[in-house]
């Protein structure tokens, strides 16, 4: 799979005229990371965990959703970031990357932003060193101030743990 | 998944997959009687006939065009074959036999109209015209001299006139049979006939007699040739169908009759008349079975493990009111529906676990084609000899099977047996044998690939792996001939191909068990020199469910699959010995290497000193003790696979729900044997023994 065919996962709402992405916001260890909402299939309060022995650590484990059992990563690892991890993750996000659901530990879930075009840069294009798994980065109003913007790393989830 | 249009092409392409299949065998059954210079049945050329119209018919209706013009092109070859327009040789099975890959191929395609294939089946189509028509040496005739009756010829198909005067050249008796069947199950009766007759004689044709029959009955008349005298034919048939009689060669010569049109239309549609509209081909069932998607099962299979937490959920209930004498009825009826609940619930398994069986017997047959195939290319004589062909095993490992069992069978051929000349220079017979061998062991299917070829030359693999650097020369010279032999499993020693013709066996032997040990499976090897080669290869007859044994370690969960467990014993610190490196204890006079699983998983034990099990594992010739916490007591689980994402994490087989949202890690016994006794570290021990 070609790098442009990877990175092209935020597929516009169709609805939107203006080719608008709807995304959801989370926080995950101090960063906000935005999730195309269209791949999000749910957000669930922590089931109990069970550690896999050996496995790379950015995988916590696996839990256990309706009987399917469930790969749950550690974002911030995965994608090298030095966090301290103090606090339990508060949520689990199920995402779907086209070949299997992944569970994705978060502390909280912030919001679902819409965002233009214009309002997202693209790995692409910036010429960053930037993980495999982030899109680019995408700008929202500040939840702190009003004049301010606030940065998502904005993730792919087909390259998440996909083919 | 439900969109009705995907489920429809499915359809399609299962029932595409089941006549290419059918026609892979019938072509291998023509392969061999043409070998074997034996007379071709013609109802089995009549099958390849069918096998590709009803392709070609279903291919049109959904939209495969290329698939359509090849069973067109094949539609056309075969009818000349089973008119005798051409004849069975070698050029014609070719391109027959091409014919499936290429089938294969084009079902796979992800677009079925792609321009890209167009080149190719237009040049597969020019093979397939270019083998010409022979023509059909008329000396009169020999129809004319029977008294049958103008309204039976008149309605013969092109194929079925063919037949009867092949018949009448080859010394065959004529013979009318008058019988009457039931209206209801005439399909049936009449696959009966064919069936009693078959042995005996060919059916030409069967057509509704004008005269006969009433409401709920039909007359039929069969025309039968057949070498069997009148009187055994009496015997077999009068009776059973009704009056036999043999059609007398006449005296003078009639003039045919002009052909009728006025045809009851019942006779059209009772016989399986070639030329039918082809969507009536596909609309009806070859056999009493339904096709399901495997996702089905695995969801049938879910929903009993979810209602075998519901049984234990009342089992605790009973448990917990069972003192109390307030309830003691209710609390007893509770118990025995509980048991009742609890056998219906096992049948049900073993019910759903039966319909994922399948034989053997589709892996083995496409590996006969591989054989012949590869024996062809390789310019060796091969006989291909099939025991347990009937043996069942899950439907998920047939799939993951044929890829390595593939892999052994050209290494076999390629490698093992010898050219012809070769084998009568060391008094072998010429044709080499391969066989194909399948039978249950316990809760496993063994399935060996055994050659009578050039066997394996042990030293040869060591000297072989010491120059690749995978072993030191020191270290090389303590192994065992079986360890020589085992040598080949090691990645990286068989890649090259001119060091492997010499060892004499092939590539990606690594490659082979590991898809085997991903099935939690086993390979072992044994070879002698000169004399042959056998793989047997070991799996569980299920991957869908297993018995366990469920085991504490650091205060975490695992199950370990019973089929690798022999036994467990109390683990005394005070008896485990150190020797080359590894801790060992010993068991009833015999030296058991141990391996402690918290340590291995880098957990800290939490049981208290002395607590602590060993569970004895054992695999193919090899024990292993592991070392665990606690023991928990034995649980059928559904192994659930951990996904691709943790699919290299190494010593899982998979996850397990224990039910509260609890997941319990299946452990991989011949994954652990496997990196105990021949991981790096092993080698790493061997290099330190020394």
């Amino acid at each position: 799979m070609s790098l442009t065919q990877q990175k092209a996962t935020l597929v516009p709402d169709p609805e939107s005229e203006t080719g608008a992405v709807a995304v959801l916001a989370v926080l995950a260890g101090d960063e906000a990371y935005g999730f195309p909402l269209s791949v999000v299939r749910e957000i669930l309060v922590p089931p109990p965990l069970t550690e896999v022995p050996r496995a790379p650590e950015h995988f916590l484990g696996v839990i256990s959703v309706r009987s399917q059992i469930i790969t749950l990563i550690d974002l911030p690892k995965m994608l090298n970031l030095e966090v301290e991890q103090t606090e339990p993750y508060g949520r689990v996000l199920l995402v779907d990357n086209g070949e299997e659901l992944i569970g994705v530990a978060v502390d909280s879930v912030i919001q679902v932003y819409r965002m233009e075009p214009e309002d997202i840069e693209y790995a692409s294009a910036m010429g960053a060193e930037l993980s495999e798994y982030v899109v680019g980065v995408g700008r929202v109003p500040s939840r702190s101030s009003s004049d301010a913007q606030d940065m998502l790393i904005l993730i792919d989830p087909v390259s998440l743990l996909g083919g | 998944m439900s969109d009705p249009r995907d489920n429809v092409q499915q359809e399609f392409l299962a029932e595409a997959q089941e006549l290419v299949e059918a026609l892979s065998r019938d072509l291998l059954l023509l392969d061999e009687a043409h070998h074997r210079n034996e007379r071709i049945d013609p109802a089995l050329i009549n099958e390849l006939f069918r096998s590709v119209h009803t392709l070609k018919g279903i291919a049109g209706m959904f939209g495969y065009r290329h698939v359509g013009a090849v069973a067109h092109a094949l539609e056309d070859l075969l009818d000349d074959l089973r008119l005798a327009r051409t004849s069975v040789g070698q050029q014609l099975l070719d391109v027959l036999f091409d014919s499936v890959e290429r089938f294969q191929r084009l079902l796979a395609l992800e677009d079925p109209q792609s321009p890209e294939e167009e080149p190719g089946v237009q040049a597969y189509i020019a093979a397939v015209r270019s083998i010409g028509q022979e023509p059909e040496e008329e000396e009169g005739d020999p129809l004319d001299k029977y008294a049958i009756e103008p309204a039976v010829l008149s309605v013969l198909t092109e194929y079925e006139e063919h037949r009867l005067r092949a018949c009448i050249r080859e010394g065959l008796q004529l013979y009318r049979l008058r019988a009457a069947f039931d209206l209801a199950a005439i399909d049936d009766s009449i696959d009966t006939l064919r069936d009693v007759a078959l042995d005996d004689a060919e059916i030409i044709t069967y057509l509704p007699s004008l005269e006969g029959g009433n409401e709920d009955t039909i007359e039929l008349v069969v025309l039968l040739a057949s070498r069997v005298p009148e009187a055994d034919l009496k015997a077999h048939f009068e009776g059973r169908y009704g009056a036999i009689e043999a059609i007398e060669e006449r005296t003078h010569l009639p003039t045919l009759p002009p052909r009728l049109t006025s045809i009851p239309s019942a006779a059209v549609s009772m016989r399986a008349q070639p030329d039918e509209d082809p969507s009536q081909a596909s609309l009806r069932s070859v056999a009493n079975s339904v096709r399901v998607d495997i996702r089905k099962l695995d969801h049938l299979m879910n929903a009993v493990g979810e209602l075998a937490l519901v049984r234990s959920a009342i089992g605790r209930i009973v448990d917990r009111f069972k003192g109390e004498s307030a309830h003691h009825q209710s609390v007893m009826d509770l118990d025995r529906i509980g048991r009742g609940f609890e056998r219906q619930l096992s049948e049900l398994r073993t019910g759903i676990l039966d319909v994922r069986m399948v034989p053997l017997g589709q892996v083995f047959n496409k590996l006969a084609r591989i054989v012949r195939q590869a024996a062809r290319e390789r310019d060796k004589q091969v006989r291909l000899v099939v025991t347990g062909a009937d043996t069942e095993v899950d439907k998920l490992i047939v799939e993951e099977l044929t890829d390595p069992l593939m892999h052994l069978v050209r290494n076999a051929i390629d490698h093992g047996i010898e050219a012809a000349d070769e084998r009568t220079r060391v008094a072998k017979p010429a044709e080499g044998t391969l066989a194909f061998n399948a039978y249950h062991k316990g809760s496993n299917v063994v399935i060996e690939v055994e050659d009578d070829g050039g066997g394996m030359n042990a030293h040869m693999l060591r000297e072989t792996a010491v120059a690749r650097g995978l072993l030191s020369a020191d270290a090389s010279h303590e192994l065992t001939r079986q360890e020589m032999l085992n040598l080949v499993f090691l990645p990286g020693l068989s890649t090259t191909s001119e060091i492997t013709d010499m060892s004499g066996r092939g590539v990606g032997m690594d490659v082979v068990k590991t898809n085997i040990l991903r099935m939690g499976g086993m390979i072992s090897i044994a070879s002698e020199q000169g004399i042959g080669t056998k793989i047997t290869v070991t799996l569980p007859i299920t991957l869908a469910i297993i018995r366990a044994l469920i085991v504490n370690i650091a205060s975490r969960t695992f199950a370990l699959p019973i089929t690798a467990v022999r036994e467990a014993i109390p683990y005394v610190p005070e008896e485990v010995h150190t020797i080359q490196g590894r801790e060992v204890i010993t068991l009833r006079g015999e030296t058991l290497a141990i391996c402690d699983l918290a340590r291995l998983f880098g957990f800290r034990s939490t049981a208290r000193k002395g607590g602590r099990f060993v569970v004895v594992g054992s695999m193919g010739n090899r024990e292993l003790g592991f070392v665990v916490d606690e023991l928990i007591g034995q649980e059928d689980v559904i192994i659930k696979s951990l996904g691709k994402s943790l699919s290299s994490a190494r010593g899982f087989s998979g996850a397990t729900d224990l039910g509260d949202q609890k997941v319990a890690l299946v452990l991989d016994a011949p994954a652990l044997f496997t990196e105990y006794f021949d991981g790096p570290d092993a080698l790493q021990a061997l290099e330190t023994r020394l």
